[in-house]
Protein backbone atom coordinates (compact mmCIF):
# COMPACT_ATOMS: atom_id res chain seq x y z
CA UNK A 1 0.00 0.00 0.00
CA UNK A 2 1.08 3.31 -0.82
CA UNK A 3 0.72 6.40 1.64
CA UNK A 4 -1.62 8.05 -0.48
CA UNK A 5 -3.79 5.23 -0.94
CA UNK A 6 -3.85 4.65 3.06
CA UNK A 7 -4.58 7.90 3.53
CA UNK A 8 -7.00 8.28 0.84
CA UNK A 9 -8.60 5.23 2.42
CA UNK A 10 -8.52 6.66 5.63
CA UNK A 11 -10.41 10.00 4.73
CA UNK A 12 -12.78 8.14 3.26
CA UNK A 13 -14.14 6.34 5.84
CA UNK A 14 -14.02 10.01 8.39
CA UNK A 15 -17.41 11.17 8.75
CA UNK A 16 -18.09 14.94 7.92
CA UNK A 17 -18.06 16.20 11.38
CA UNK A 18 -14.71 14.02 12.44
CA UNK A 19 -11.89 16.18 13.08
CA UNK A 20 -8.66 15.44 11.44
CA UNK A 21 -5.18 16.49 12.30
CA UNK A 22 -2.54 15.80 9.78
CA UNK A 23 1.00 15.12 10.49
CA UNK A 24 3.82 17.56 8.99
CA UNK A 25 5.04 16.77 5.98
CA UNK A 26 4.64 14.65 2.84
CA UNK A 27 0.91 12.92 5.14
CA UNK A 28 0.02 16.76 5.52
CA UNK A 29 0.21 17.22 2.00
CA UNK A 30 -1.05 13.76 1.17
CA UNK A 31 -4.25 14.82 2.80
CA UNK A 32 -4.70 17.92 1.10
CA UNK A 33 -4.49 16.58 -2.26
CA UNK A 34 -6.69 13.27 -1.39
CA UNK A 35 -9.21 15.04 0.46
CA UNK A 36 -9.29 18.80 1.77
CA UNK A 37 -11.36 19.54 4.34
CA UNK A 38 -12.21 22.66 6.10
CA UNK A 39 -11.99 20.52 9.53
CA UNK A 40 -9.26 18.98 9.02
CA UNK A 41 -5.86 20.66 10.35
CA UNK A 42 -2.26 20.74 8.50
CA UNK A 43 0.49 20.52 10.32
CA UNK A 44 3.60 22.20 8.81
CA UNK A 45 6.16 21.87 11.30
CA UNK A 46 6.48 20.67 15.03
CA UNK A 47 7.41 17.36 13.75
CA UNK A 48 6.14 14.84 17.17
CA UNK A 49 3.49 16.54 18.07
CA UNK A 50 0.73 15.60 16.25
CA UNK A 51 -1.15 13.34 18.89
CA UNK A 52 -0.69 15.89 21.73
CA UNK A 53 -2.20 18.39 19.25
CA UNK A 54 -4.64 15.88 19.14
CA UNK A 55 -5.63 14.95 22.49
CA UNK A 56 -6.09 19.19 23.08
CA UNK A 57 -8.55 18.77 20.66
CA UNK A 58 -10.12 15.62 21.87
CA UNK A 59 -10.68 16.96 25.29
CA UNK A 60 -12.02 19.90 24.56
CA UNK A 61 -14.28 18.48 21.51
CA UNK A 62 -17.20 15.91 21.29
CA UNK A 63 -16.35 15.25 17.75
CA UNK A 64 -14.26 12.01 16.72
CA UNK A 65 -10.78 13.09 16.33
CA UNK A 66 -8.59 11.54 14.22
CA UNK A 67 -4.57 11.91 13.86
CA UNK A 68 -2.67 10.82 10.59
CA UNK A 69 0.48 10.17 12.17
CA UNK A 70 3.79 8.78 10.75
CA UNK A 71 6.75 6.62 12.44
CA UNK A 72 9.05 9.10 12.69
CA UNK A 73 6.65 11.49 14.33
CA UNK A 74 5.57 8.65 16.87
CA UNK A 75 9.13 7.83 17.72
CA UNK A 76 9.81 11.85 18.10
CA UNK A 77 6.82 12.07 20.71
CA UNK A 78 6.63 8.80 22.40
CA UNK A 79 5.72 10.08 25.29
CA UNK A 80 2.25 11.72 23.98
CA UNK A 81 1.31 7.82 23.70
CA UNK A 82 1.67 7.74 27.20
CA UNK A 83 -0.46 10.94 27.57
CA UNK A 84 -3.02 9.46 25.11
CA UNK A 85 -3.21 5.62 26.88
CA UNK A 86 -3.14 7.21 30.63
CA UNK A 87 -6.04 10.23 30.22
CA UNK A 88 -8.17 7.45 27.38
CA UNK A 89 -10.27 9.72 25.78
CA UNK A 90 -13.46 8.62 24.63
CA UNK A 91 -13.28 10.04 20.78
CA UNK A 92 -9.39 9.51 19.71
CA UNK A 93 -8.37 7.58 16.56
CA UNK A 94 -4.74 7.42 15.89
CA UNK A 95 -3.51 6.15 12.48
CA UNK A 96 0.21 5.22 12.04
CA UNK A 97 1.64 5.21 8.40
CA UNK A 98 5.09 3.12 9.41
CA UNK A 99 7.46 3.50 5.99
CA UNK A 100 9.92 2.30 8.25
CA UNK A 101 12.53 5.60 7.44
CA UNK A 102 12.41 9.07 7.20
CA UNK A 103 11.54 9.31 3.56
CA UNK A 104 11.23 13.46 3.28
CA UNK A 105 14.97 13.82 4.59
CA UNK A 106 16.26 11.19 2.02
CA UNK A 107 14.84 7.98 3.27
CA UNK A 108 17.35 7.42 6.31
CA UNK A 109 16.61 4.08 8.04
CA UNK A 110 14.03 4.93 11.19
CA UNK A 111 13.96 2.65 14.58
CA UNK A 112 10.39 2.16 13.66
CA UNK A 113 11.89 -0.88 12.00
CA UNK A 114 12.31 -2.53 15.20
CA UNK A 115 10.10 -0.87 17.55
CA UNK A 116 6.52 -2.19 17.13
CA UNK A 117 4.60 0.36 17.62
CA UNK A 118 0.45 -0.45 18.14
CA UNK A 119 2.47 -2.65 21.00
CA UNK A 120 4.11 0.22 22.52
CA UNK A 121 0.27 2.21 22.09
CA UNK A 122 -1.28 -0.87 23.84
CA UNK A 123 1.09 -0.57 26.29
CA UNK A 124 0.97 2.78 27.21
CA UNK A 125 -3.21 2.37 27.84
CA UNK A 126 -4.58 2.55 24.34
CA UNK A 127 -7.90 0.51 24.41
CA UNK A 128 -6.98 -0.94 21.03
CA UNK A 129 -4.22 -1.42 18.96
CA UNK A 130 -3.48 -3.51 15.78
CA UNK A 131 -0.40 -3.57 13.51
CA UNK A 132 -1.05 -4.55 9.88
CA UNK A 133 1.36 -5.87 7.26
CA UNK A 134 0.42 -6.04 3.79
CA UNK A 135 -2.18 -4.39 1.68
CA UNK A 136 -5.05 -6.30 2.08
CA UNK A 137 -4.80 -6.20 6.26
CA UNK A 138 -3.88 -2.73 5.99
CA UNK A 139 -7.89 -1.73 4.34
CA UNK A 140 -9.56 -4.25 6.20
CA UNK A 141 -7.54 -2.61 8.99
CA UNK A 142 -8.82 0.74 8.45
CA UNK A 143 -12.59 -0.33 8.73
CA UNK A 144 -11.85 -2.46 12.52
CA UNK A 145 -9.94 1.01 13.74
CA UNK A 146 -13.03 3.43 13.45
CA UNK A 147 -15.09 0.86 14.73
CA UNK A 148 -12.36 -0.06 17.75
CA UNK A 149 -13.17 1.88 21.40
CA UNK A 150 -11.28 4.73 21.97
CA UNK A 151 -8.03 5.37 22.31
CA UNK A 152 -7.63 3.44 19.20
CA UNK A 153 -3.96 3.04 17.02
CA UNK A 154 -3.70 1.31 13.82
CA UNK A 155 -0.30 0.80 12.69
CA UNK A 156 -0.13 0.53 8.57
CA UNK A 157 2.94 -0.97 6.79
CA UNK A 158 3.28 1.55 3.64
CA UNK A 159 5.76 1.38 0.76
CA UNK A 160 9.05 3.67 1.02
CA UNK A 161 8.34 4.62 -2.72
CA UNK A 162 6.18 7.49 -3.31
CA UNK A 163 5.50 7.77 -7.01
CA UNK A 164 3.97 10.69 -7.04
CA UNK A 165 4.59 12.84 -4.22
CA UNK A 166 2.09 15.47 -3.25
CA UNK A 167 2.50 19.10 -3.68
CA UNK A 168 3.20 21.50 -1.12
CA UNK A 169 -0.16 22.92 0.73
CA UNK A 170 -1.22 26.13 -1.19
CA UNK A 171 -2.07 28.05 1.60
CA UNK A 172 -0.47 30.04 4.74
CA UNK A 173 -0.14 28.58 8.24
CA UNK A 174 -2.55 31.45 9.43
CA UNK A 175 -4.93 30.86 6.57
CA UNK A 176 -5.23 27.09 7.46
CA UNK A 177 -5.46 27.83 11.48
CA UNK A 178 -8.48 30.18 10.87
CA UNK A 179 -10.47 28.35 8.12
CA UNK A 180 -10.42 24.98 10.66
CA UNK A 181 -10.88 26.76 13.83
CA UNK A 182 -13.70 28.91 12.47
CA UNK A 183 -15.22 25.54 10.60
CA UNK A 184 -14.88 23.71 14.22
CA UNK A 185 -16.24 26.52 15.91
CA UNK A 186 -19.73 27.43 14.10
CA UNK A 187 -21.09 23.99 15.21
CA UNK B 1 -12.54 27.58 43.50
CA UNK B 2 -9.50 26.02 42.55
CA UNK B 3 -7.58 26.98 46.30
CA UNK B 4 -4.73 28.36 44.47
CA UNK B 5 -5.57 32.20 43.90
CA UNK B 6 -3.62 32.77 40.63
CA UNK B 7 -5.13 29.54 39.58
CA UNK B 8 -8.61 31.26 40.04
CA UNK B 9 -7.86 34.51 38.96
CA UNK B 10 -6.51 32.64 35.45
CA UNK B 11 -9.71 31.20 35.16
CA UNK B 12 -11.76 34.46 36.04
CA UNK B 13 -9.64 35.92 33.07
CA UNK B 14 -10.94 33.17 30.81
CA UNK B 15 -8.61 30.58 31.02
CA UNK B 16 -10.78 27.00 30.42
CA UNK B 17 -7.87 24.51 29.54
CA UNK B 18 -4.48 23.86 31.37
CA UNK B 19 -1.76 21.81 30.02
CA UNK B 20 1.72 21.33 32.16
CA UNK B 21 4.50 20.19 34.32
CA UNK B 22 5.04 20.66 37.60
CA UNK B 23 7.60 23.03 39.42
CA UNK B 24 8.46 22.89 43.08
CA UNK B 25 7.62 27.25 42.96
CA UNK B 26 4.22 26.31 41.12
CA UNK B 27 2.76 23.82 43.60
CA UNK B 28 -0.42 25.55 44.70
CA UNK B 29 -1.12 26.38 40.80
CA UNK B 30 -0.95 22.79 39.95
CA UNK B 31 -2.76 21.70 43.65
CA UNK B 32 -5.59 23.85 42.17
CA UNK B 33 -5.20 22.05 38.75
CA UNK B 34 -6.21 18.82 40.16
CA UNK B 35 -9.79 19.83 41.20
CA UNK B 36 -10.29 20.94 37.75
CA UNK B 37 -12.88 18.67 35.89
CA UNK B 38 -10.65 15.89 33.62
CA UNK B 39 -11.58 17.13 30.15
CA UNK B 40 -9.72 20.59 31.55
CA UNK B 41 -6.30 19.30 32.98
CA UNK B 42 -3.87 17.41 30.79
CA UNK B 43 -0.69 16.31 33.58
CA UNK B 44 1.74 16.65 30.48
CA UNK B 45 4.65 14.29 30.27
CA UNK B 46 6.94 17.13 28.94
CA UNK B 47 6.35 20.65 27.84
CA UNK B 48 6.51 20.49 24.29
CA UNK B 49 3.77 18.11 24.81
CA UNK B 50 1.46 20.71 26.57
CA UNK B 51 2.17 23.46 24.71
CA UNK B 52 1.05 21.25 21.77
CA UNK B 53 -2.28 20.43 23.84
CA UNK B 54 -2.69 23.85 24.28
CA UNK B 55 -2.74 24.74 20.65
CA UNK B 56 -5.16 21.86 20.22
CA UNK B 57 -7.52 22.96 23.02
CA UNK B 58 -7.61 26.84 21.45
CA UNK B 59 -8.19 25.07 18.11
CA UNK B 60 -10.94 23.43 19.44
CA UNK B 61 -12.44 26.90 20.89
CA UNK B 62 -11.09 27.04 24.59
CA UNK B 63 -8.28 29.32 26.05
CA UNK B 64 -5.61 26.88 27.40
CA UNK B 65 -3.04 27.68 29.94
CA UNK B 66 0.32 26.27 29.78
CA UNK B 67 2.67 26.07 33.06
CA UNK B 68 5.77 24.76 33.57
CA UNK B 69 9.20 25.69 35.04
CA UNK B 70 11.38 27.08 33.12
CA UNK B 71 14.09 24.26 32.27
CA UNK B 72 11.41 22.94 29.71
CA UNK B 73 11.51 26.05 27.51
CA UNK B 74 13.95 24.02 25.47
CA UNK B 75 11.64 21.49 24.88
CA UNK B 76 8.97 23.91 23.53
CA UNK B 77 10.97 26.07 21.70
CA UNK B 78 10.41 24.27 17.89
CA UNK B 79 6.64 24.18 18.99
CA UNK B 80 6.30 27.48 19.96
CA UNK B 81 8.16 28.69 17.14
CA UNK B 82 6.56 26.32 14.24
CA UNK B 83 3.71 25.97 15.71
CA UNK B 84 2.12 29.11 17.83
CA UNK B 85 4.13 31.33 16.30
CA UNK B 86 4.10 30.67 13.01
CA UNK B 87 -0.10 29.61 13.14
CA UNK B 88 -0.59 32.50 15.18
CA UNK B 89 -1.89 30.27 17.91
CA UNK B 90 -2.22 32.41 21.62
CA UNK B 91 -0.96 30.49 24.27
CA UNK B 92 -1.14 32.24 28.10
CA UNK B 93 1.91 30.57 29.99
CA UNK B 94 2.83 30.41 33.26
CA UNK B 95 6.46 29.50 33.56
CA UNK B 96 8.78 29.37 37.16
CA UNK B 97 11.49 32.11 37.63
CA UNK B 98 13.95 29.55 38.38
CA UNK B 99 17.99 29.71 39.06
CA UNK B 100 19.28 32.30 40.13
CA UNK B 101 22.65 32.44 42.48
CA UNK B 102 20.59 30.55 45.77
CA UNK B 103 18.93 28.03 43.25
CA UNK B 104 20.44 25.01 42.26
CA UNK B 105 23.49 24.52 39.84
CA UNK B 106 20.89 22.36 37.38
CA UNK B 107 18.32 25.75 37.12
CA UNK B 108 21.14 28.76 36.39
CA UNK B 109 22.17 27.76 32.20
CA UNK B 110 19.05 28.14 31.25
CA UNK B 111 17.12 29.85 33.73
CA UNK B 112 19.45 33.07 33.79
CA UNK B 113 18.57 33.21 30.15
CA UNK B 114 14.96 32.69 30.06
CA UNK B 115 14.20 36.38 29.56
CA UNK B 116 16.76 36.77 26.70
CA UNK B 117 15.35 34.05 25.21
CA UNK B 118 11.75 35.38 25.18
CA UNK B 119 13.35 38.55 24.00
CA UNK B 120 14.91 36.96 20.91
CA UNK B 121 11.54 35.64 20.07
CA UNK B 122 9.76 38.52 20.49
CA UNK B 123 7.35 36.94 23.04
CA UNK B 124 6.08 39.39 25.91
CA UNK B 125 6.43 38.88 29.69
CA UNK B 126 6.77 39.89 32.97
CA UNK B 127 7.12 38.78 36.61
CA UNK B 128 4.11 37.82 39.54
CA UNK B 129 4.33 40.04 42.01
CA UNK B 130 2.55 39.21 45.43
CA UNK B 131 -1.12 39.73 45.43
CA UNK B 132 -1.64 40.95 42.13
CA UNK B 133 -3.11 37.57 40.78
CA UNK B 134 -6.06 39.06 39.06
CA UNK B 135 -4.44 41.77 37.54
CA UNK B 136 -1.53 39.62 36.38
CA UNK B 137 -3.68 37.06 35.07
CA UNK B 138 -6.03 39.66 32.86
CA UNK B 139 -2.41 41.14 31.73
CA UNK B 140 -1.57 37.55 30.69
CA UNK B 141 -4.79 36.51 28.96
CA UNK B 142 -5.24 39.56 27.07
CA UNK B 143 -1.47 40.09 25.60
CA UNK B 144 -1.53 36.06 24.58
CA UNK B 145 -4.97 37.10 22.40
CA UNK B 146 -3.61 40.18 21.70
CA UNK B 147 -0.96 38.81 20.43
CA UNK B 148 -2.39 35.94 19.02
CA UNK B 149 0.49 34.10 20.63
CA UNK B 150 2.54 33.25 23.61
CA UNK B 151 3.00 35.46 26.44
CA UNK B 152 4.36 34.31 29.36
CA UNK B 153 3.69 35.58 33.00
CA UNK B 154 7.08 34.31 35.16
CA UNK B 155 6.78 33.23 39.05
CA UNK B 156 9.54 33.29 41.58
CA UNK B 157 9.66 31.67 44.58
CA UNK B 158 8.08 33.57 46.69
CA UNK B 159 4.88 34.48 44.83
CA UNK B 160 3.62 30.61 43.97
CA UNK B 161 -0.37 31.20 45.25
Amino acid sequence: MTRGEAVSHALSLVAEEDIVVAADGAIAREAFRAHDRPRTFYMLGSMGQVLSIALGLAMTRLERVVALDGDGNVLMGFGSLAMVGGLKPTNLYHLVLDNGCYATTGGQPALSRRVDLAAAALGAGFAWARRCVSSEHGHMGLEAWLAAPSPASLTLMVDVADPAPAPRIPLTPEELRTRFRDALLRH
Amino acid sequence: MTGSLRLDALLAAGVEYVAGVPCSYLKKLFAGCEQLPASAFLPAVREDHAVAACAGAWLGGRLPLAAMQNSGLGYCLEVLTSLHLMYRVPLPMVISDRGDEQDFEEHRVLGQRARALFDLFAIPWREAVAGNEAEEASWLVATALERSGPAVLLVGKAVDS
